[in-house]
């Protein structure tokens, strides 16, 4: 057993952490948190260093590296700012990561490469005004017309739909079968596909330089070739997407954990009551130990949970505790860094109140920590039944 | 007799400031080891700064060459590792500027003298030389002691010493000849020109208000944050190293050993942590008042007032002060 | 070209607290990260885009521990072609002089035709070590260099003096420059840049490979030995504004008006 980051891995946190501290600056980030727009230009940049494209294959234009690898990209940038480093890590959002596992030598090679050197940016449209969390019926259909897919119905609170240049739509392909997750498929969508309206969402509470929107699709014609894998495999395919994305959510929060924590500890120093340091205080300094363990212990399973899906085990229930657990620490830590900093935190140039906004849809996104817990409780019962 | 050398630093026909420290610090020394302190002058036509020279030491040694014209760490170094066999002075103060760095630790080498460098006080405890030296970005200081030896060589920090006023001394002149090994096929090195960059259409050093911003302001398009207090003041903006190594401002606008040197009646330091090449370019200043986040920055050793606190806050809120307090 | 690059693995103080460590004569460094030194990093980037201009290689030499690797790695991300670690226990208490000794025993048997170093390191702050190594080499140096073209086995340099004032001068190669900082723009390392350094040679030499002995190293080689390391006293500390950011706004706007500066 090995508790050590490699060589390479320090590397590649340290060159992380170097890009995000000089370009995540809090002025970008305070102006993009008041627009709500996605910082192309940030995005782009961290593309062309390979940033965002972590964990696919060389041969399309990637870095060949694993999960673990790009959660430490995650982690540095979310700990610099949560808002612009979310949406510059989920630019290339999990469509790629379908393709690597369910499509086709074409699809991969048209997708992937323009994704990988940051100029393009995608969208998986799982969601719908009805279904959230519940993804086992779509309202979305696909019904075959010749040598085309036509698709029709909404999707709802997609990340970076007003951005993307493709996407990644789950659609009810079999509206007959039993159960329906069965009936479900996975397609490539492009923007400009006649028939695709997108709509932006405004007025998050956090993460807002990373947009969300809602898709509208009346209709919309696609090439047969665009079917992701099997049909009526959607459902499957979604799971296993998921497995990969609540590692890298896990690692969004144990970042912005980590860098509230930071400028509560530096703050705590500097601030003085009653002549010293509050620090000194037990009511703080106890804080602060406690904070320290959570990001430890959130930043371990996350780790654990990254290490695994590498090694080829992934395992659903390390993931969802590293999900759901790390999640939670990001809510308390940026809560508790608020506190120490008393009337200031809750002030914008202090800048922990956008860690706590942003630590949220941690909570929420990529499965909420109630279907996290679910999928734990699932698990458990099946080992007590074995 | 012990003596103790001190090279001159001239550039352009005048005498460098450091020249004048060295022989304050060298007077000092050569009191308290009983020796000689002796100036040595390398150069071409410099009997005017060698006039000088005698009112602050007993002795000139002059090597007049035209070889020697401009500054060649080169030539220099022929010379002078001739002058330091023959002599064996106990100490050469060389300053610790473009000149002595480019030419000390050579020189040390091929003689294997033991070299201090950027030292801020030296001194013989006995037989042992003990110098003090500033480390980590002037957060530690280090009490050092050289390698026993009969001769050393150490490299003053420049505005450090203190000029003192002397009644003139009246020393000698001695002009020595060039040894034969300033040759003519000096072909290592060539000195060509210097250069001036051109200036801007701001002159720093004629300003009575400066507000200088340093590494702290992070990005570029901050800097108009302190250029708005600046003209609030109707004073002009300068800066540290960093900001001209970014390229976010001109060099002309740089304060510093490497910049200009300032005299203004307000210097306002923002964000700048205060090494000691930016000190030595406004230390004289009437008034100085510092604005950074990190109490430990040795700036606050130089400053009259200190503020501690995030520049992006402060720096808003005086410049609407200083705007409303005008009308 | 082939150009060798000497760099140092130093700790960030700038903006962190320093404290002296038990023996009084170095620092607490726990705490602290490493990284390459501020002037060799400019360094690194002259010799890497000298070499993509001009061909040839760039090597990456440093005395240190094995620690210092990752420093060695940025170089190699950055485009440096092989990597040298001089690591031996005997090195321990090594100066300037020694470490520029070290250097020149190594380097003496590469082909080199442009040694680059940082003009000075942020932690020692000596500005010795390649001036040192051009002599003992036997090979001309400049130091403060702020822009360098290297043609026809001379090398042009402006060197910088005081006051903004700069030296050209003319230097036959292969020659020895010391970098001085805002010569280029750092880039930063990409995942391109790390996954090729991985894969790079980083080989690792002690005292016996290098031909020196026990007594031409560390403190029984050196010409300056620390003898204690503290905090500076203050002499004379600026007077600390408190209060909210308002209130310090006034206190200075008050400061001013009695002065008449405003």
């Amino acid at each position: 057993m090995d508790f050590n980051l490699t060589e390479e891995q320090r590397a590649i946190k340290k060159a992380a952490r170097e890009f995000s501290e000089k370009e995540l600056t809090p002025e970008l980030a305070v102006e993009f948190d008041q627009r709500e727009e996605f910082p192309f230009e940030l995005y782009k940049k961290a593309a062309k260093l390979g940033f965002t494209s972590m964990r696919f294959p060389e041969k399309y234009g990637g870095q060949g590296y694993g999960v673990l690898e790009d959660c430490l990209v995650t982690e540095e940038m979310c700990r610099v700012d949560p808002g612009l480093g979310v949406a510059v890590m989920l630019g290339t959002l999990m469509f790629p990561d379908g393709l690597l596992m369910f499509g086709t030598e074409e699809q991969k090679q048209r997708y992937i490469p323009p994704l990988c050197t940051g100029e393009k940016i995608c969208a998986a449209a799982f969601s719908e005004p009805a279904h959230g969390s519940d993804i086992t019926r779509m309202d979305t259909t696909a019904k075959k017309h010749g040598a085309e897919w036509i698709l029709s119905g909404n999707k709802e609170f997609i990340t970076n739909a007003p951005v993307a240049d493709f996407f990644c739509v789950l659609c009810q392909t079999d509206t007959e079968v039993s159960p329906s997750h069965k009936g479900e498929s996975l397609f490539a969508v492009e923007k400009g596909t006649p028939g695709l309206e997108v709509t932006k969402l405004q007025g998050k509470m956090g993460i807002k330089p990373c947009v969300t929107g809602s898709l509208a699709l009346s209709d919309a014609a696609i090439p047969e070739a665009n079917l992701i894998g099997e049909l009526n495999k959607g459902f499957y395919y979604a799971l296993d997407l998921f497995n990969g994305t609540r590692i890298a959510v896990a690692a969004e929060a144990v970042g912005m954990a980590q860098g509230a924590f930071e400028r509560a500890l530096r703050y705590s120093k500097e601030r003085k009551q009653f002549g010293s340091p509050i620090i000194q205080f037990q009511g703080v300094s106890f804080k602060l130990a406690e904070m320290a363990i959570k990001i430890e212990t959130a930043r371990l399973i996350t780790y654990k949970a990254a290490w695994l899906y590498d090694q080829g085990k992934m395992d659903p229930m390390t993931t969802a505790m590293a999900k759901a657990y790390a999640s939670k620490v990001a809510m308390d830590v940026t809560d508790q860094a608020i506190q120490i900093h008393g009337g200031y935190g809750y002030l914008a140039e202090y800048h922990v109140e956008r860690f706590h906004r942003c630590a949220k849809i941690t909570e929420i996104y990529e499965g909420t920590t109630e279907i996290q817990k679910l999928t734990i409780s699932r698990y458990l019962l099946k080992r007590i039944l074995a | 007799m012990k003596e103790l050398l001190v090279l001159a630093e001239h550039r352009q026909g005048d005498l460098r400031d450091i020249t004048f420290e060295m022989l304050t610090k060298g007077r000092e020394l050569s009191q308290a080891l009983n020796a000689d302190l002796t100036v040595l002058l390398l150069g071409h036509n410099v009997k005017g700064i060698a006039k000088k020279l005698t009112d602050r030491a007993k002795r000139v040694l002059v090597v007049d060459d035209e070889r020697l014209r401009n500054f060649n760490a080169e030539g220099y170094q022929r010379v002078l590792s001739h002058l330091l066999s023959e002599r064996k002075p106990l100490l050469t103060l060389v300053g610790h500027t473009a000149f002595g760095v480019d030419l000390a630790p050579s020189l040390a080498a091929e003689l294997d003298i033991p070299l201090a460098t950027d030292c801020i006080n030296l001194g013989f405890e006995g037989e042992k030389l003990v110098v003090f030296r500033q480390v980590y970005e002037g957060k530690v200081n280090v009490r050092a002691s050289l390698r026993k030896s009969e001769s050393y060589i150490v490299t003053l920090r420049p505005a450090t010493f203190e000029i003192e006023e002397v009644k003139p001394l009246g020393g000698e002149i001695v002009e020595i000849p060039s040894p034969p090994s300033l040759s003519d096929d000096m072909s290592y090195k060539r000195f060509i020109e210097y250069y001036q960059p051109p200036a801007g259409d701001v002159d720093i050093t004629a300003a009575d208000i400066i507000v200088a911003v340093g590494r702290g302001i992070r990005d570029v398009e901050n800097v108009p944050v302190v250029e708005k207090l600046a003209k609030a003041f109707g004073g002009v903006l300068a800066c540290s190293r960093p900001i001209v190594d970014k390229g976010w401002l001109p060099s002309d606008r740089q304060v510093g050993a490497s910049g200009k040197t300032v005299k203004p009646k307000l210097y306002l330091a923002v964000g700048i942590s205060g090494q000691f090449q930016h000190i030595s370019g406004m230390r004289s200043s009437d008034l100085i008042i510092a604005i950074n986040k990190d109490s430990k920055a040795p700036i606050f050793r130089t400053a009259d007032y200190g503020v501690v606190e995030d520049l992006f806050k402060v720096v808003p809120a005086l410049t609407d002060r200083i705007l409303e307090e005008k009308g | 070209m082939d150009i060798i690059v000497c760099v140092k693995h130093v700790p960030e103080t700038a903006e962190a607290d320093v404290a002296i460590a038990e023996d009084g004569k170095s620092i607490k460094t726990t705490e602290l990260v490493y990284d390459i030194n501020e002037w060799d990093d400019y360094a690194a980037e002259e010799a890497v885009l000298l070499r993509d201009k001009l061909g040839g290689s760039v090597t990456a030499i440093t005395v240190g521990s094995e620690e210092a690797d990752s420093t060695l790695r940025k170089c190699l991300a950055r485009g440096a072609d092989r990597a040298i670690r001089l690591t031996d226990e005997a090195f321990e208490g090594s100066d300037s002089y020694v470490t520029a000794k070290i250097l020149s025993k190594v380097i003496k048997n590469l082909p080199f035709d442009l040694i680059l170093t940082g003009a000075q390191a942020s932690d020692d702050g000596c500005a010795q070590v390649g001036v040192v190594l051009a002599e003992l080499l036997g090979i001309p140096h400049a130091t403060m260099v702020k822009k360098l073209e290297p043609k026809d086995g001379i090398v042009k340099v402006n060197q910088e003096l005081e006051g903004g004032l700069e030296e050209i001068m003319e230097l036959k190669l292969p020659a020895m420059l010391a970098i001085q900082t805002g010569i280029n723009e750092p880039r930063y390392i990409s995942i391109m840049g790390i996954r090729k350094a991985m894969k790079k040679e980083l080989k690792v030499l002690g005292l016996k490979d290098i031909g020196l002995t026990e007594e031409e190293v560390g403190e029984s080689g050196s010409w300056i030995i620390v003898e204690k390391m503290f905090v500076p006293s203050v002499e004379k500390e600026a007077e600390i504004l408190t209060g909210g950011v308002d209130e310090i706004a006034t206190k200075i706007t008050e400061t001013l008006k009695t002065r008449g500066l405003i």
